[in-house]
């Protein structure tokens, strides 16, 4: 009987080990050791043709000692830090406002989410036909209507101005994620809770600084963290819509893959901008999560 | 005066959630617009198309195309002399046929469509065995694979490509079509299996063992479980996995501009359109009837799985 159960328990290891080994093994071959892989390649000129060379730092020095390494950076900061606010409160007001009950919630509740799902490449050109010099609606209104700007012109053809589109176009994007983990949240607080506040006299204001906020400020760290990781690495989203924007991801892909192919220097630029990220993390969780 | 402001109130709230609506679905709504539209009219900021256009579509969908560049004379020609074979017929109308200036729009669906099912499928299976086996059987290391699962939230595509592009190259995949459009799908299943593993692995942590036990006590086997009791249990589930991983990999642009880029027949719709919008064909109605076309299927899918989907996405199941 003992033997038996000993044998068991062990058949029931080596099902476990057997089941898991092909996820497990997919994982660390092509996730796992890749990242090591491209840590060893920033240390090398590398040519896909032919063979790697060793050159130690000198990937990495090229990078850092580039201006428009550093200028990438800063509108990378630009771009985390605005989308990253704006979605986040973006997904505040529309979780306070979905939380109400008013006519046709269900449905409206499904087109907000619409921009989340839909795939990137499907609405680009949507947007970028909105700010189109010629034909959009946003000249349309900007120049002809309101008379703001002296001639009409393309807003995504220069850098300086495309970046304000591309943050528009990822707070659009993203804003549901915020949403519906706000909203989530909201959904479980006790009713009793606002049904007292009233009771003592509480203004709407005073019911969400009080009541509310401290109840979904931990869900706000949250996405917050994630949105700054995922938009740290975000590509489609800027590049689809314009190649003018140069955060790093963008600008790693130039580097890498766009003319004379700098596959060492693009893993370098891969292996920086990783660190950049975790150093954030670390701060992030130690000041803000207090973890 | 109570009543006045709670009309007011009710009116702001009503105008607000009016403009969070427009706000999310207008560039939907523009997109079929100019879609539809003449090109006369792509100036006008009316978003009702006066006439309706359907030529975009026709184009795309490849409805009514044999005839299109094909002079009137000819075809009166054609019509005059009936007793021409049907060889002779088709070989006069060949020479009228473009072939460079039409948007292979069919051929891009249908790449992005195998590419994204079979990845998803596998992805699935794997999923499947993994999940249950770290949430229902006891290994050493069982808790190291369930953290290390979502370890993989922290890196962007970006960071794996150069490794795993200069590894598919050493490999000798990416020189031939076949190998390249394989090396992409692998990609795709390992981009979707962590957090795949983590969802069905939270799920089936939800099902009662007491059912399986049942079944094990009868004499099943532990296969015979997973197959009988609990694929049936927590197909919604699985299916909305499956949906998941399917959109990621219709989505995906990064991997397959690099992986493809040669390969123009094996193009997936977002490179296709991007293709599509930078040269010179670039027409507005059939990129906006080419991203309707392509946001349909996406948001069809997601329609049907919106609600475990929902449910998913707020236990943090789910990585862009």
């Amino acid at each position: 009987m003992f033997a038996q159960r000993m044998s068991l328990q062990e058949r029931e290891k080596v099902l476990g080990l057997v089941l898991v080994t092909p996820a497990v093994a997919i994982i660390l071959s092509l996730i796992l050791y890749p990242i090591i892989y491209n840590l060893y390649l920033s240390f090398f000129d590398v040519n896909p043709m032919a063979g790697n060379t060793y050159v130690g730092l000198e990937n990495h020095r090229n990078v850092v000692t580039d201006p428009t390494f550093w200028k990438s950076v800063f509108t990378t900061i630009v771009y985390v830090f605005s989308t990253t606010i704006g979605t986040t409160l973006m997904g505040l007001l529309v979780a306070l406002a979905m939380n109400r009950k008013f006519p046709f919630r269900g449905v409206v509740r499904s087109l907000v989410l619409f921009p989340y799902v839909a795939p990137v490449i499907s609405v680009v050109f949507s947007w970028q036909f909105f700010f189109d010099p010629v034909n959009g609606i946003f000249m349309d209104l900007a120049y002809d209507k309101l008379g703001l700007f002296s001639s009409r012109f393309n807003l995504i053809g220069s850098p300086s101005t495309a970046v304000w589109v591309a943050i528009a176009f990822s707070i659009w994007k993203n804003f549901p994620f915020s949403y519906l983990m706000i909203l989530a949240r909201l959904q479980a607080i006790d009713e009793t809770l606002y049904e007292a506040a009233e009771i003592d006299g509480a203004s709407g204001w005073h019911k969400f600084r009080f009541i509310t906020f401290p109840e979904v400020y931990f869900v706000m760290g949250a996405i917050i963290l994630l949105r700054v990781i995922w938009n740290f690495n975000k590509f489609e989203e800027v590049f689809l819509l314009t190649e003018n924007v140069r955060v790093l991801s963008v600008y790693t892909y130039y580097k890498a893959f766009v003319g004379t192919m700098e596959l060492g220097q693009g893993a370098s630029l891969a292996v920086i901008q990783f660190i950049l990220l975790i150093v954030f993390i670390l701060f992030y969780v130690k000041r803000v999560l207090k973890w | 005066m109570v009543k006045k402001t709670s009309f007011l109130r009710k009116a702001l709230f009503f105008l607000l959630v009016l403009s969070i609506v427009l706000f999310s679905i207008f560039p939907f709504i523009q997109m079929i617009s100019i879609s539809l539209k003449y090109p006369a009219e792509w100036g006008d900021p009316s978003l009702i198309p006066k006439n309706i256009n359907l030529e975009a579509y026709k184009e795309l969908l490849n409805i009514g195309q044999e005839t299109k560049n094909v002079p009137e004379s000819v075809l009166t020609l054609l019509e005059e002399t009936p007793d021409l074979s049907e060889e002779q017929r088709e070989a006069i109308l060949s020479k009228y046929r473009s072939t460079g200036d039409v948007f292979p729009f069919l051929r891009y669906f249908l790449n992005s469509f195998l590419l994204s099912f079979f990845a998803a499928l596998v992805t699935v299976i794997f999923a499947i065995f993994g999940a249950y086996s770290f949430s229902r059987l006891r290994f050493p290391g069982r808790s190291v694979v369930q953290r290390g699962v979502l370890f993989v939230y922290m890196f962007g595509g970006i960071l794996l490509l150069i490794p795993l592009y200069r590894m598919f190259v050493s490999f000798g995949w990416i020189s031939i079509p076949q190998g390249a459009f394989v090396s992409l799908m692998i990609i795709y299943i390992v981009q979707t299996l962590p957090v795949s593993l983590y969802m069905l692995g939270n799920y089936f942590r939800t099902i009662p063992f007491s059912i399986e036990e049942a079944a094990l006590i009868e004499g099943a086997s532990r296969f015979g479980t997973i197959w009988r009791i609990i694929i049936p249990l927590s197909s919604a589930a699985i299916g909305t996995v499956f949906i998941y991983c399917f959109m990621i990999a219709w989505n995906e642009y990064l991997f397959a501009s690099v992986f493809l880029k040669n390969y123009t027949e094996l193009y997936t719709l977002p490179m296709g359109l991007k293709a599509l919008f930078t040269s010179k064909n670039a027409i507005w109605d059939r990129i906006m009837a080419a991203s309707v076309l392509t946001a349909t299927p996406v948001i069809l899918l997601f329609m049907s799985i919106q609600k475990n989907l929902a449910g998913g996405l707020t236990e943090g199941g789910v990585k862009e």
